[in-house]
């Protein structure tokens, strides 16, 4: 390998994350609270990785010591709470290893690892920030909401959905978000139609953008800003691959990155260690939303 | 204040002077270069470490999806990505040099030509303590030739072997009539050691999709607990075929998976899938080991090994004497 190949590896592109933070907690079910239809909040004792936990790091779930289903699942950190040492995330049953969380009661004991992952940039100087957040996408949403009015950011917070009750419960929006709009392609609750339909006229007054949700629909997202007067705002998305170890052995989520702006062959990088936040401009759109999403 | 027993030696000679600490190493493609487990969960503990396949030049991989879960299993098609041998040589090596633990570096190539050239580059390089031949990857074009024809594997060993003179270990695939024939090839092409098995062939439908979920011929290589019986049997056959050392692979999750390879004939063992899930899995399977080696008191670990391996016929002799 050559050293200019090496230049443009997507560690170069990218950076990545710092494994030295992560640690394995044994932690105890603290709370289980069900949402619309099969959305839950689920939440751990789990003091030390709480303190650690930034807005857009994802741990790794190992609910019991069980060869089925065989890998751990990933999860972004919807709270983190310094002062009671809990750590929270919002989810909907989709599969084997989202049944088994769902089906903890208080009191039981999981293996958390994290943080991983890179997480949202936040803002050096207060300004004003449009959460973008789809179905399950509002993950990551509550515990950057937080942080992001502890720093005297002013948040808008968009949220958009199939209908009413898969959109993130008001009552848990994190307080002091300045704005809420919403969006339901059924038009049960907000908005009629997809986010991306009226977003442009929310985001004339906004410094910066965090998108999370379906891959296309932060591709749409993406395309709708890139093409529009409102270009150079910068936007991180945070990506969904499907993931095995979650620190960067197993090579399995891979996703095509390339330089920003440019046109070239893109680069291999790895959702879980050079994401799952990007900067939108450093993804190739075409190529990601070839590939499906979760761990089938 | 002396016991009467000797001492357990927990230390496995793989031959041409690669000297393991304990049995337990982590395999090829479940554990990078090291160093995320390095940051991660430390690997002092281990007795040695097997890197990710390594090509004469970077391979970007196949395109995604790359993984499946199966049933205590998985499929992955990762297809070899790996930043080459220079790099390995240049940025990694030195940093090997300074572990307390051997590392061993997984070759691949797509013919005889790139095995060697990997291996000759390799050979004389700091922190190298060794090579592992993968003529079984089972997720690029031809790589199962040389895996499947015992004479195509003689050729490919024979030609590494020439070329140097650090410790060989060649890797075998499961995905064959008989692994004892490539088996006794390969050592009588100068393999120091084997190492089974490799993943096996398997492919992963969704019915709503009515297709396969891995891209391509939709196949990939099947690890995890699914395959621990398997494995367990192909490596008895393997002792019962060579004389040099076996080292185990499929499936080991538990100290008790690994002791079970030891029993089956297993020389030394790597884990592998069970890394990813757990990244202190190979610490806790080096100290269940230790400990269970220290209450029946063993001696050495090979103390483990199913009679009938060392003595063939002692299990018919038992059956007759029922």
């Amino acid at each position: 390998m050559s050293p200019t190949a090496n230049a443009t590896s997507a560690k170069g592109l990218a950076g990545e994350s710092d494994l030295g933070r992560a640690i394995e907690e044994l932690a105890e079910c603290s709370q289980l609270r069900p949402l619309a239809r099969n959305l839950f909040e689920i939440t751990f004792q789990s003091p030390a990785i709480a303190e650690l936990a930034r807005p857009g790091e994802f741990a790794q779930i190992w609910v019991e010591r069980s060869h089925i289903p065989l890998l751990r699942r990933p999860f972004s950190f919807s709270r983190a709470d310094r002062r009671d040492g809990t750590v929270a995330f919002y989810l909907g049953v989709v599969g084997d290893g989202s049944r088994r969380l769902r089906a903890l009661s208080p009191g039981d004991r999981v293996r958390i690892l994290g943080p991983l992952g890179r997480g949202f940039t936040l803002p050096e100087t207060p300004g004003r920030s449009a959460l973008i957040l789809g179905g399950l996408g509002a993950a990551p949403f509550p515990l950057l909401a937080e942080r992001l009015r502890q720093l005297g950011e002013e948040v808008v917070w968009v949220n958009g959905a199939r209908t009413a009750d898969e959109l993130y419960p008001d009552e848990l929006i994190p307080p002091g978000v300045q704005e809420i709009v919403q969006f339901t392609e059924d038009g049960s609750q907000g908005s009629t139609g997809r986010i991306t339909a009226g977003l442009l006229p929310l985001l004339k007054e906004v410094d910066r953008v965090y998108a999370c949700g379906p891959n296309h629909m932060l591709g749409a997202v993406f395309q709708l800003i890139s093409s529009s007067s409102l270009a150079r705002l910068p936007l991180e998305v945070s990506i969904e691959a499907p993931m095995g170890c979650g620190f960067g052995t197993c090579l399995g989520c891979a996703i095509p990155l390339r330089a920003d702006g440019t046109n070239t062959e893109p680069v291999i990088g790895l959702c879980c260690r050079q994401g799952p936040v990007l900067r939108g401009s450093l993804l190739d759109w075409e190529q990601l939303l070839l590939q499906p999403a979760h761990l089938a | 204040m002396s016991t009467l027993s000797p001492p357990f030696d927990a230390r496995v000679d793989l031959g041409r002077g690669l000297v393991l600490k304990n049995p337990i190493a982590v395999a090829s493609g479940t554990f990078g270069f090291g160093f995320e487990a390095e940051a991660l969960a430390g690997i002092s503990h281990l007795g040695a470490i097997f890197s990710k396949g390594t090509t004469p030049l970077a391979r970007e991989g196949n395109r995604p999806p790359r993984i499946a879960e199966t049933a205590a299993g998985m499929l992955n098609s990762i297809g070899l990505q790996n930043p080459g041998v220079e790099i390995v040589c240049v940025d990694y090596a030195p940093r090997w040099a300074s572990w307390p633990v051997p590392v061993l570096v997984n070759v691949a190539g797509a013919d005889i030509a790139e095995y060697v050239m990997v291996v000759e580059r390799l050979t004389g390089v700091s922190g190298v303590a060794g090579v592992e031949l993968n003529i079984s990857c089972p997720n690029i074009a031809h790589g199962l030739d040389f895996a499947t024809e015992p004479a195509a594997a003689a050729r490919c060993v024979a030609a590494v072997r020439a070329a140097t003179d650090l410790p060989l270990v060649v890797k075998l695939s499961p995905n064959v009539t008989d692994i004892a024939e490539v088996a006794r090839a390969v050592e009588d092409a100068g393999a120091d050691a084997v190492s089974a098995v490799n993943t096996y062939v398997g492919m992963k439908i969704t019915l709503p999709s009515r297709r396969p979920v891995l891209p391509g011929m939709g196949t990939g290589g099947l690890s995890g607990p699914a395959i621990k019986p398997l494995a367990l049997a192909a490596v008895a056959r393997v002792r019962r075929a060579v004389q040099v050392p076996v080292i185990g692979i499929g499936g080991i999750a538990s100290p008790g998976d690994a002791l079970e390879f030891l029993v089956a004939g297993a020389d030394a063992v790597q884990v592998g899938t069970a890394n990813f899930n757990n990244p202190h899995a190979s610490r806790e399977i080096v100290e269940g080991c230790l400990q269970y080696a220290q209450q029946h008191h063993l001696r050495r670990f090979a103390d483990l090994r199913w009679q009938e391996l060392e003595f063939p016929g002692a299990a018919e002799e038992g059956m007759r004497s029922d």
